[in-house]
Order: C-alpha cells, then structure tokens, then sequence
C-alpha cells in the first residue's frame, strides 16, 4: 500500500514478515509509550509511517499536559530488524472501527504483519515489591501455545461490568481475530501509587517477556539503572516518612489501606517521587 | 455501515415505532415493554460497528470469545390491522461520543433506520422520549406531542393527556428534542413521511439522575396503545411504579423541609397558570441538594 488520505509511508523498505507491538499513549503508569521508547532507542528505529488525525480525533484545538500542547499522534516506527513494527498512538476519540481497520490494513499490507502484541499497564492494588506476572489475553489457540513457554498468566475469565466498556487493544484484537491475525494482549502491573507516575520495573518486565519471546537481544543496562534508582528512592522516602512506610508495608504484608490512607499515599508519593526526580 | 434484514414478512400499511434510550429512559422502556407485550418477532439489525465502542469482551481461559457492541434491531407484529414494525436501539450513536445522538453517525443511523421503515411500506412513525416538566412526582405523567407535520395537528389533538409544545406555559409552541428520538422526526419529514415524537413528562428533580421513571414511560404507552389501537397488560409497568414511587420517596424524604417546601409547589402546577412558580434561584438550589443527596446515597455502594 503506498500513501493515500489517512496513511502517510515514510520509508521504502520492503517487509516479508513481522510483529507488530502496538502502544497506547493514554496508558496506566504510561508503560506502553515507554516501552516503546525503550525499544526505539535500543532498536534505532526511525518513523516508518503515520496515520492521519483527521476523522478519529477532535481537531477542535490542542489540549494542554503538564504546560505543553499535545496533537495526537499514530505512527508506524522501525529499526535494522525488519522482523518488528512499533505502532504509537492515542486512541482515537471516534470513528474507532474506522481506526482499527485501517490500522490493520496498512499493518498487512505494508508491513505484512503476522502477529499482534498490545502493551497495557493494568493497576495492581499491592505493593511495588510484590512479584509481577504479566497477564495475557489471546484471540487464538495458536498464539496462546505460542506463549505457553513464557512467564505469563494466560488463563484468565473475564466478563466486563456493566459501568466499564472493554480497552481498546481487546478492541483491535478481536479485530484481528477476524483477519485471522494472532494477536495478544499484554497486561503488566502497576502498583496503585505509580499509577500517575512511571514504573521502570514494569516496563522491564515487558521488555524481558518481548525480548524472549522476539528475539530482540536488547541491553537491559539502562531499565534496570531506573530500576534500581526508582526502588533506592522509593526506600529513602520509606525511612523519612514512617506514616508513608506503614501503609506499603500494610500492602507487603497483603493487608488492604482505606480509602483515605490509598489516597495519601498515591497523593504525597506523587509529590515526593516527582520533586526527587527535579533535584 | 448497513443493515441485515433476516426475515422478508409482508406487511400491511405498517407503522414505525423507533426509540433510543434518552432522559429517565422513559421512551425506550415504554417501546420496548410494548415490543415484548406484543410479542414482536426480531426482523434485523444494523451493523454496529460504525456506530459504536463495543459496550462487552468475554474472556474464558485467557481466550478472547466474543465483544458484544450495542444492539439495534428491527422487530415485526402482524396484529391484523395495521401492522407493527418496531426499532431499538440500545445506545445512541454519536461522533463525540456524547449520550445523546449528534453529527454524521447519527444522521447515518437515522437514514439507515428510514431506509428500512420505507422497504416494508411504512409512512408513519412515532418515536418516544422524555419531557422535562414542572411537576411532582405524586401527579400524574402527561404527554408532549410534536408531529412533524401541520396536517397531523388535529389528530394529535385527539389523544388522550397529551400537550402540544403551545400548551406548555412559558413555551409558546417553540421547544427542541435532543438525540435520534427527535433527529428521526427531521428526517422523515425531509423523505416526505408522517412522524410524532410522544414524550412522557419527568419532573425536573428526579430528570438528571440515572434511575428511570416508569410513572411517565406509562402515559407514553397509553398514548401509543391508543393511536396504534393495541391493548396490553400494564400489569409490569404498574409495578415498576410502585417500585420507583417507593424510591424517589425514600429520596424525597430525606430532603430538608425548605427543600421539600419548594418542591411540593410543583403539586399545584397547572400549565400556563401555575400559582407561584418556583424561581431559577429555587431551582438551583433544589437540584443542588438533590445533587448531594444522590451522591451520598452513590457513595455507600
């Protein structure tokens, strides 16, 4: 597929066969977006292609985060492994099936994607030292086999409640599903109180379970330097705050905190993670 | 986008009966309970991807099963006379997605809906909403009529407890109908078809919060039962009244008397010549406590 009103191609590199790893930037603990940055960086990938906004976002005006304008954004990036696409991208705000079958589309046809891997945080009411297990959802019995080898819970059941609607990567897959493309759903913890924040131990957990499961033989160096600088920070504010420390030792030691102490804690670990991370 | 029609009936001079959920869901629970009472047999639907997110996923063993999206079907009831075709949509489609229907999507869903009514042979069609009205809870519902067409003025009326928009005091025959419960009226009038919209009253305290108000989806069907010449038994709707009665005024008495005060003034309203009507200063303050008490109740959840 060359270009046309909702695809822009940037590059004319040819693709037999890929993965296509796709990541929402409205994500919990923004996992998905720095999993791909990571994985960009390490694989020095470059814009292979974008969709247009036009029809799946509001182009009333910008919306504002943390004092910048932001535009919505849906690109394709790739790197020396032509085995791998990143897709980046808000979720649209309309016309949603109208996104996903274009995605889909330009997935197939220009970049001959086989299989489809979505990265999502999902809150985690516990502690950040309890033990993470990614959680995986398929649309095929092929995919899952696939998977079976890995370090991941994939035998969940689930039904939507009725004041929630389904995330938009179960969305695409079920898509998928009916393009007959293998697709999964990779669900990472996050504690509660990082939620706002950023979470490299996730983001490692993911980057462990692609590495193995692709092949990518990528460095760790780097995420595990955020690891251990997150956990060394989280453990100072510990001993300086004992009221802070109480309620994550009341999670470690699987006991649940009240409405109130949640908030505090979400609310001054916020402050104190962010003001560490300025000075 | 389309519809998928899986029976082809024959039916004679037919007549469209379409709703959407709306205010207090006192349309769609008075079409669909008519729908169910008279048996109707499912017709089609229309596709909803287009027009919707998926509102389910089911996931068993890890495994994605099925995402269920809103349903909008077509049913059918030969009833002898004047057939039934009837439409239900379970959410109303929009671009923003705002509650109500708005911009193309809804347009489309109309025309779609029309499209269908016209291949069965139907020339006319009531859709059904909700009227915000300057009443209590404890009086009876009446019904807003609109036609979307002089001529059917008089018909209209012919039925019993109804109000055109003119009889509605401080109204002066001006008004507008939110979502596809009123859109589809504009675009059957463009196709030249004969369409009512029957709107059941809902008082004002009770119409922004999220329980249904069975008292107004009950004048709805007798209005509808009337001009469609059907019976059906009320016995289902009389009790979900008594069931919400029950509610609001558990609601209701846990107002303050102040509160209380004012909106016992709406028992005595009658169109264009209340007594003393409650100010825009009474009515913020009432629907503010009311506010805080329905939060309060949310909260114990």
């Amino acid at each position: 597929m060359g270009e046309n009103k909702y695809f822009k191609l940037h590059t004319r590199q040819k693709y037999d066969t890929s993965s296509l790893i796709v990541v929402w930037n409205q994500d919990v603990g923004k996992l998905g977006p720095r999993v791909s940055a990571y994985l960009a960086k390490e694989l020095k990938a470059r814009v292979l292609g974008e969709i247009s906004p036009e029809g799946f976002f509001s182009l009333s005006g910008v919306t504002v985060e943390n004092d910048v304008a932001q535009f919505p954004e849906s690109r394709f990036y790739g790197g020396q492994n032509k085995n791998l696409v990143i897709f980046k991208s808000d979720i649209p705000r309309s016309d949603w099936y109208g996104f996903i079958k274009l995605l889909l589309y330009v997935a197939e046809k220009t970049f001959k994607v086989k299989q489809i891997l979505t990265i999502g945080g999902m809150v985690l009411p516990g502690a950040h030292t309890s033990p993470r297990t990614i959680l995986s959802i398929v649309n095929s019995a092929s995919i899952k086999r696939a998977l079976s080898s890995l370090d991941v819970v994939h035998d969940m059941d689930y039904e939507t409640r009725d004041d929630q609607r389904p995330t938009f990567s179960s969305y695409l897959i079920w898509a998928a599903k009916n393009r007959n493309i293998p697709g999964t759903c990779l669900w990472a913890p996050i504690p509660f109180y990082l939620m706002t924040l950023e979470d490299p131990q996730a983001c490692k957990k993911i980057l462990e379970l692609l590495n193995g499961y692709l092949g990518l033989r990528i460095s760790y160096a780097r995420i595990d330097d955020e690891v251990t600088e997150q956990n060394l920070k989280i453990a100072r504010i510990r001993r300086e705050f004992p009221e802070l420390d109480g309620y994550i030792s009341k999670l470690e030691s699987n006991q649940g905190l009240t409405a109130e102490e949640g908030e505090k804690l979400v609310k001054e670990l916020d402050v104190l993670l962010r003001s560490s991370h300025q000075a | 986008m389309g519809t998928i029609i899986r029976k082809r009936p024959k039916l004679s001079n037919p007549v469209l009966v379409a709703c959407w959920p709306g205010i207090g869901n006192i349309g769609i629970m008075a079409v669909d309970l008519l729908r169910r009472m008279l048996g109707a047999e499912e017709l089609g639907e229309i596709e909803p991807w287009d027009f919707f997110y998926p509102k389910k996923v089911l996931i068993r063993d890890g495994e994605l099963q099925d995402l269920e999206f809103p349903e909008n079907k077509f049913y059918f009831k030969k009833t002898g006379k004047r057939d039934l075709l009837f439409f239900i949509g379970e959410e109303q489609p929009s671009d923003s997605g705002a509650s109500y229907a708005e911009g193309t999507k809804a347009y489309k869903m109309a025309n779609l809906v029309l499209d269908v009514a016209q291949k069965f042979g139907c020339r006319r069609i009531y859709t059904s909403g909700a009227a915000v009205a300057p009443i209590h809870h404890t009086t009876l519902s009446r019904v807003w009529v609109v036609p979307n067409s002089e001529s059917l003025l008089e018909e209209i009326k012919d039925y019993e407890n109804t109000v055109l928009m003119s009889e509605v005091e401080g109204r002066d025959g001006q008004g507008n109908i939110t979502g596809l419960n009123g859109l589809l009226l504009g675009v059957a009038k463009k196709r030249g078809l004969e369409a009512i919209c029957v709107m059941g009253e809902i008082p004002i305290y009770v119409h922004g919060f999220p329980i249904p108000y069975p008292k107004g989806s009950k004048a709805v069907l007798e209005v509808l039962t009337a001009a469609l010449g059907v019976v059906i038994p009320m016995d289902e709707i009389d009790g979900l009244i008594r069931q919400s009665d029950t509610e609001i005024e558990s609601v209701y008495e846990k107002l303050p008397a102040e509160i209380k005060e004012q909106l016992d003034k709406l028992k005595y309203i009658v169109y264009s010549k209340p007594p003393k009507p409650i100010t825009e200063e009474d009515k913020k303050k009432i629907l503010q406590e009311l506010d805080k008490l329905f939060r309060k109740d949310t909260g114990r959840d």
